[in-house]
């Protein structure tokens, strides 16, 4: 079955993480990606994260970082700086459906390569600019990562124990958030291209809009209460329970989405009468007095093991979960059936696990066709396949550092 | 006109997931049509908090409802019964989308499982939306975020190490579970609809778990434990692999730092006068400052803790060194930038009142997000779209009424 995206093609000017995460998206979907690299050193996240390693132990020139989220590429160095470099990515972009960026606001027009330059040249091109604060406003010229967005959007002002300081997520949800809305825009743009409602267009992702954006029902409490949402640790600000438990030997994670899981949850814990008390009986109720309810259940809780509980709780419907690290989460029954983690073939070490993506197509399932390209591995290819360079050229190119 | 015009959703989804995928699809264009339970309406309409009116009484729709409700209509339907069965089933015949969050074979006792859609409806792309995916061991237990949160190995990675104080695993103070699968679940919806109209002219079954989509966000930090079989440490607010990436004490607050290559570290070193710092071998690329974090950061953390945070962000700033305060969202909304970027909207509510909306983030040249419609009341659209999808008159939806098949409630 032909994937979803097949016959699209991305050029990917991207470095370290959002518009890479988000184009190795897009090349699980079938996407033609190109990754343009800088000759040398090539995308920073080459040098960031824990080498891969080899079967003698010894560290390879790979990070997990880069592998995580580049997968399904080609990678072509090219000089940017370069008046040739510059009219080889114009050829190529003239040769694209998509075009992703995440240079600071206003850097590529100075290489003829913004959105009005290349839409001369192409106006079905779909240009994506991914940047911290966005193309316009006070600090649209600032650059910024993950953690100042985690910091600025108030996801770690709610983050963290009542009475401890702010916390950060421990991964970077703000550059991935933002990498879903540029596939999420880039996809739909390319929807109205095919239907006809327009050309190409230009989409301006920034980082701090949609980490805001996806803060969603929270920031939404406080837009309508006025009152900021404390840090309150596991817990939730709109349901009880929903939080961690001390069991008898280790936590878990008890949640009730709805007033009748309380009422199984309560009988499971042997807590007649408990679903029936109007102080408990619905949501509201049981937010309002929680600091009556949760002792009760916390007793409750330590009274047995973990083990006990996850399967008592099970049997009864109540949503709850251990508190998994990766080891446990990648050994987890569900996860494996789930096939979550794939391998693909890859020369250096013979083989490489890989998250795999989440997505389940029923006709069009994702297809990982190529591990994560080496720096410039596919150079030659393009430069003959799109842009005709011939062979003493590509070399005189070379030995000037433009490739 | 926005992207996705003409483009029919029928959402069965209820709480979190679904709705947020549906009112990205509604946000882009599409005519979003919500199906919801007679009499109590989708759980989250129970869920957050109520905006009070003038005489002080609690008035509208609660927070969580109305930030994943926008652009949508909504239709009162009771799906447990045959009669509102077969009107869901005509609405999915003419959808070109369909979200559903039932548990794991629900839907198919109704006769609206895919296979049973997909007979009726070849073209439907048909996103069902599950805590744990509809196959493997756990495919009929409930789920919600924390527990997406906590198997994920997410809580794993948050807070501060053990051994500290306030140590131990937190949950992230948003739905972030929940959020993510809502964007994979557009990812795919979209691009099974351009497989339909590019190549196939066929829907297709989506199947989503929030675990999957979990798992696969945390990406370079899952892929470091693939890599290295080693766990990665909660840190708190430090990054294991970029120094300086942190939080730091100033004199009247905190601030936080993340520095992404040397000539940042540089510009920061100037900004805080240690001018030995970037020309020190130990310190001179970020491995090496990773690596000697525990000797490094002290330095900063003198050096910071001599300057407020409005000075020292203007210094950071100007210098181009990455920073920002920690906000709380008062702080949030009144950001300048926020405020340039019109993150807060207001739309009318009827009644002459107005509802605040965090704006969608995508912004489009072409064809721009435009915000059609305020989070629906239960069943406020019931009459209107059975009457213009399905064509049903006044007798026959009267007759709907009294059987309580539907519920039609009047704007407000």
């Amino acid at each position: 079955m032909t994937a979803p995206l097949h016959g699209i093609r991305v050029l990917d000017l991207s470095r370290v993480f959002s518009g890479p995460f988000a184009t190795q998206m897009l090349a699980d979907l079938g996407a033609d990606v190109i990754k343009v690299e800088r000759p040398g050193l090539g995308d920073e996240v080459r040098q960031q994260g824990s080498p891969l390693r080899d079967a003698a132990g010894r560290p390879l020139a790979w990070t997990s970082s880069f592998l995580a989220m580049n997968r399904g590429k080609r990678s072509i160095t090219i000089d940017l700086a370069a008046p040739e470099g510059q009219a080889m990515v114009r050829e190529l972009a003239r040769q694209s459906d998509v075009f992703i960026e995440n240079f600071k606001t206003g850097d590529l027009a100075r290489h003829g390569l913004d959105y009005a330059s290349l839409r001369a040249l192409n106006p079905r091109l779909i240009y994506c600019s991914i940047t911290g604060f966005g193309q316009d406003g006070p600090r649209s010229r600032q650059p910024g990562y993950d953690l100042v967005f985690q910091a600025m959007s108030g996801i770690m002002g709610m983050t963290g124990e009542a009475d401890g300081p702010p916390q950060r997520v421990g991964y970077s949800v703000s550059d991935i958030t933002a990498a879903y809305h540029a596939v999420i825009g880039i996809l739909s743009a390319l929807h109205a291209r095919q239907s006809g409602l327009c050309e190409g267009q230009h989409i301006d992702i920034a980082l701090l809009d949609c980490q805001l954006a996806a803060a969603s029902h929270v920031a939404m409490g406080y837009l309508l209460s006025g009152v900021q949402p404390a840090r309150i640790g596991t817990r939730s600000h709109f349901m009880v329970p929903y939080q961690a438990f001390d069991c008898a030997d280790q936590p878990l994670v008890v949640m009730c989405g709805n007033d009748e899981q309380f009422r199984r949850l309560a009988a499971a814990l042997d807590l007649p009468g408990l679903a029936d008390d109007p102080r408990y009986a619905a949501n509201l109720q049981r937010m309002r007095h929680q600091d009556t309810l949760v002792p009760m259940l916390e007793d409750a809780l330590r009274a047995h093991p973990r083990a006990h509980w996850l399967e008592a709780l099970d049997r009864a419907g109540v949503p709850c979960a251990p508190i998994q690290d990766f080891r446990q989460a990648f050994d987890d029954p569900q996860v494996r059936h789930r096939g979550m983690v794939t391998h693909l073939p890859f020369a250096p070490t013979g083989t490489l696990p890989l998250v795999a993506n989440p997505l389940r197509l029923s006709e069009t399932p994702v297809e990982y066709r190529r591990p994560p390209p080496a720096l410039g591995e596919h150079t030659e290819e393009i430069c003959a396949q799109l842009l005709q360079v011939p062979v003493e050229r590509l070399r005189a190119l070379r030995e000037q550092g433009i490739l | 006109m926005s992207s996705l015009a003409g483009v029919k959703v029928l959402d069965l989804s209820r709480v979190f997931s679904g709705p947020w995928a549906a009112q990205m699809l509604a946000d882009f264009g599409a005519d979003v049509i919500k199906v919801e339970r007679p009499g109590r309406g989708d759980d989250v309409r129970h869920q957050g908090l109520r905006a009070r009116g003038e005489d002080g009484r609690e008035e509208g729709e609660t927070s969580s409802f109305m930030s994943m409700n926008r652009g949508k209509r909504s239709v009162a339907i009771d799906l447990s019964r045959p009669a509102g069965q077969a009107l869901a089933r005509g609405l999915a015949m003419r959808s070109d989308i369909l979200i559903e969050n039932f548990k794991a074979g629900d839907l198919a006792r109704y006769g609206l499982d895919y296979t049973a859609l997909a007979a009726l409806n070849p073209r439907l792309v048909y996103c069902s939306i599950s805590g744990f995916g509809q196959t493997g061991p756990y495919r009929h237990l409930p789920g919600y975020d924390p527990l997406f949160q906590s198997m994920s190995g997410l809580m794993s990675i948050t807070g501060h190490a053990d051994g500290e104080p306030g140590g131990g695993p937190l949950r992230v103070g948003y739905s972030v579970g929940d959020i993510t699968a809502g964007f994979y679940a557009v990812s795919a919806i979209l691009a099974a609809l351009r497989h339909r109209d590019a190549v196939s002219g066929q829907g297709q079954h989506i199947d989503l778990a929030l675990l999957d989509a979990q798992v696969a966000s945390i990406s370079h930090v899952a892929m470091m434990y693939l890599v290295s079989g080693q766990q990665p440490a909660r840190l708190g607010n430090v990054s294991p692999i970029t120094c300086p990436w942190q939080s730091f004490d100033c004199a009247d607050g905190q601030i936080v730092v993340a520095v992404g290559n040397d000539t940042q570290f540089a510009a920061m070193c100037d900004v805080l006068e240690l001018p030995g710092l970037p020309g020190d071998p130990r310190y001179a690329t970020n491995p090496m400052r990773a690596r000697h974090r525990l000797e490094l950061v002290p330095l900063l953390e003198r050096a910071i803790a001599r300057h407020p945070v409005a000075r020292l962000r203007a210094a950071f700033d100007a210098a181009g060194v990455p920073c920002g305060p920690i906000n709380d969202f008062e702080q949030v909304f009144d950001d300048p930038q926020i405020r340039h970027r019109e993150m807060l909207l207001s739309m009318p509510a009827g009644a002459g009142r107005t509802i605040p909306q965090v704006a969608n983030p995508v912004r489009f040249s072409g064809t721009p997000v435009e915000y059609r419609r305020a989070p629906p009341a239960l069943g406020e659209h019931t009459d209107e779209v059975l009457r213009e999808v399905l064509g049903l008159d006044a007798a026959e939806l009267e007759d709907l009424r009294r059987d309580r098949i539907i519920q039609a409630t009047p704007a407000p």
